[in-house]
């Protein structure tokens, strides 16, 4: 085994200057830079990177044409699998992916096969390179599309590209879903997101800002108008924890609120923009995935002396991207384990004030899990002026109460087939709306794979 | 986007008048449901009671308070966006005697649109109760209910016009009368509400009331808008905006409130230092 090369370091904001500003906080490689990182690709005869890789992008080959410095193949390949590669290599887990199995795991670093794909996305946008999309003449068949996140995107990219006529309904005012009011622009600039839907509109994918479909303008609509249906409204609604004294205090916000006001109403920017957001001294962020990392450092962006993330077991346990947990622990967010809040107390004024948490431990049950558990009489309290609980979300009933005839299971998340096809013949779903709360790249994945089988049912029409 | 406005009155009370072409919004919209309107790209999403729509406009009333309605008074000619109808509409039936109550703080446009389709039904017989702060702050006949409820009363919480207080007054008085009232729809302040609810538990009289909360994104996204109905926490964007007054805790809705107070101030001075002229941002 030849002697591996350390990976490639990039360059960052340090913490102290981006806690200061919304701007990207990795700087992206250069060429050479990208060059250099993807020669230690040792090029493997059966890689692994490749099957971990939840769309099955073509890694080998983009390291290979990286390392030849053909930046132009390599971008018409990584578009080929994955329709938004910007986005992607920003944000997906690649730890638990890609770089997970990557073999030089064993002896050093893997590749950092996300940052190859967020440089190599980046570099085709820059040099303008012209996908050419094979677009068939299916124009008189349509297919709307509800949601405009990732698998609403993906799914009408590829419906587009087999010529389908295709609408995005899209309930903001802007489109990108999550990309867009969830992770905050210090992670994934909103240029990118706009670029990506810009240049489906350019392919001729028809977006409808303001429609919510079964609020103005409904289901049924849909389906008399269109040749089949994709479901790809995500996990929009927020979880409260549902303890004593939450509501009404103010100064207690779900993620969804505290990401939506910061991220699509650009508060960061308030007064010059007009939505205000209210972030106290000392914030408490409830749970450790990575929309838990999103708000605690949206939150020290915005002012906040104090961050503290709530979690109720171990670090090692936290489903936060490894990145976004470094990155936040860089930026001085305090970590605090094995604690779960019990009740919130407000002040006179109607806010928050402090917060009672009981520590917890760790106990193995039956089958070897390990639940976290309150350990009596431990009960403790926490001063505190602003909460966001970051619990997770869950599909948005909004819809689903209204079509009843799509089947969904109890937690309200809607049942497919091999097929993603719902219950309802022409309608499909995927994404967060079909799989709960997941990733991404799954859904960019999924929207994908269901264009493939709205395209087989729409061509069975036919016969 | 931009929807064009098409009407801009000052009512010289406390409202700015403002149609604006929504022609899909117009088309959809039942009493009883709101929309979100953006003035520009920048802007908050507020949340705006309709009062009306007419071939493709809508008619709503916008205090002169705030941020927004010195963006009219300084002449915008346009919104960036009109979103909905959101929210649910009421039951557009007959009811038999509707009494449909509001004060200055909430409500007029919803009584002005309740009164108006449902009074076109037959079998129902309706009492429009508009409360004002004082005389001069009562709207022009035209944007009163007068002319399409049944009966008609204004009640002024200083006495100079109507009964004496809020349109509980008058409400009471009804009942005390003898009026058989099959169902109340109203909205305004909170404390107002709380009260009225009360009334109408005793009277065992079937309502809805709106309970407008803060709001973002008005879909059941950000959770911000949660009311306790019936112990249940319901969301006024997507389960609302009007529930049974009985039902509510209002106790609960009326703490949260305020919460961005100081940043309505920062915005207000923000505006009043931007609004262009003296030419420093300029430089």
């Amino acid at each position: 085994m030849p002697k591996i090369k350390p990976r490639v370091p990039m360059g960052e904001q340090p913490p102290l200057q981006r806690i200061k500003n919304f701007k990207s906080v990795p700087y992206g490689y250069t060429e050479d830079e990208a060059v250099e990182e993807a020669e230690r690709c040792i090029q493997c005869k059966k890689p692994k990177c490749e099957p971990a890789c939840p769309v099955n992008i073509g890694i080998k080959e983009m390291n290979l044409l990286i390392a030849q410095r053909k930046f132009k193949e390599a971008y018409l390949l990584v578009k080929d699998d994955n329709t938004f590669p910007a986005c992607s290599g920003r944000v997906c887990p690649q730890e638990k992916q890609c770089e997970g199995d990557c073999i030089l795991k064993k002896f050093d670093e893997p590749i950092a096969i996300g940052k190859l794909e967020a440089f190599i996305a980046d570099w085709g946008t820059q040099h303008k390179v012209e996908v050419e999309e094979i677009i068939a003449n299916n124009e008189d068949k349509h297919v709307a599309i509800v949601g405009s996140g990732p698998a609403g995107l993906a799914c009408a990219a590829e419906c587009r590209k087999y010529g389908y006529a295709v609408t995005i309904y899209e309930t903001l005012h802007k489109a990108g879903g999550v990309l867009q009011y969830g992770i905050p622009e210090f992670r994934l600039p909103k240029d990118i997101v706009d670029d990506e839907v810009k240049k489906l509109e350019d392919m001729g994918v028809k977006i409808k800002l303001n429609h919510t479909v079964g609020q103005n303008i409904y289901y049924y609509e849909l389906v008399s108008q269109n040749d089949a249906v994709f479901l790809a409204m995500g996990a929009g609604a927020p979880k409260f924890m549902g303890i004593q004294g939450e509501n009404p205090l103010d100064g207690v916000y779900s993620s969804n609120e505290f990401l939506i006001r910061a991220n699509l109403m650009k508060a960061y920017k308030f007064p010059e923009w007009d939505t205000p957001i209210d972030v106290g001294k000392k914030v408490a962020v409830l749970g450790a995935g990575n929309v838990a990392m999103d708000a605690a450092r949206t939150a020290l962006r915005l002012g906040a002396e104090e961050v503290h993330i709530i979690y109720r077991r171990t670090k090692e346990y936290a489903p936060a991207r490894e990145e976004e947990l470094h990155h936040a622990l860089e930026e001085g967010i305090i970590f605090h384990e094995l604690v779960n809040p019990i009740r919130f107390h407000g002040n006179d004024d109607g806010f928050i004030d402090y917060m009672e948490l009981v520590k917890m431990e760790l106990i193995e049950d039956k089958k070897g899990k390990l639940n976290p558990t309150p350990v009596e009489g431990s009960n403790f309290y926490m001063g505190i002026d602003t909460v966001i609980e970051a619990l997770g979300t869950v599909p948005n009933r909004l819809f689903l109460d209204r079509a009843p005839e799509i089947k969904k299971d109890k937690r309200g998340v809607i049942i497919v087939d091999e097929n993603h096809m719902t219950s309802v013949e022409g309608t499909f779903a995927g994404g967060d709306a079909a799989s709960g709360a997941a990733t991404v790249i799954k859904a960019l994945g999924e929207g994908k794979n269901a264009a493939k089988s709205i395209h087989a049912y729409i061509s069975s029409l036919d016969d | 986007m931009s929807f064009k406005i098409t009407k801009m009155m000052d009512l010289d009370s406390i409202d700015y008048l403002v149609d604006v072409e929504a022609p899909e919004v117009a088309e959809r919209f039942h009493p009883g449901q709101f929309v979100m309107l953006m003035t520009k790209k920048e802007g908050e999403r507020i949340p705006m009671s309709v009062m009306k729509v007419d071939n493709g406009k809508i008619s709503m009333f916008i205090r002169k308070l705030g941020k927004t309605s010195k963006e009219l008074r300084d002449g915008i000619t346009s919104f960036e966006n009109v979103i909905g109808p959101l929210g649910n509409g009421i039951e557009e039936k007959a009811y038999g005697t509707v009494v449909v109550v509001s004060d200055a703080v909430c409500g007029h446009a919803e009584n002005y649109a309740i009164c108006d389709v449902l009074g076109k039904i037959e079998g129902n017989n309706i009492i429009s109760i508009q409360t004002f702060s004082s005389k001069k702050e009562i709207y022009p006949d035209e944007f009163l209910t007068k002319k399409i409820a049944d009966r008609h009363f204004i009640t002024t919480e200083d006495g100079s016009f109507g009964d004496h207080g809020s349109y509980i007054v008058t409400l009471k008085r009804l009942i005390n009368n003898g009026v058989k009232i099959d169902y109340v729809f109203g909205g305004g302040k909170l404390p107002t509400m709380k009260a009225v609810s009360t009334l109408l538990a005793i009277n065992n009289i079937d309502n809805l009331f709106t309970t407008r909360q803060m709001m973002v994104d008005g879909s059941g996204m950000c959770g911000s808008c949660r009311v306790y109905i019936d112990g249940e926490m319901k969301l006024s964007c997507i389960d609302g905006p009007m529930f049974d007054s009985r039902k509510i805790n209002w106790t609960r809705a009326m703490k949260r409130y305020g919460m961005f107070k100081k940043e309505e101030t920062i915005a207000n001075e923000y505006y009043d230092a931007h609004k262009g002229g003296c030419g420093q941002c300029q430089k």
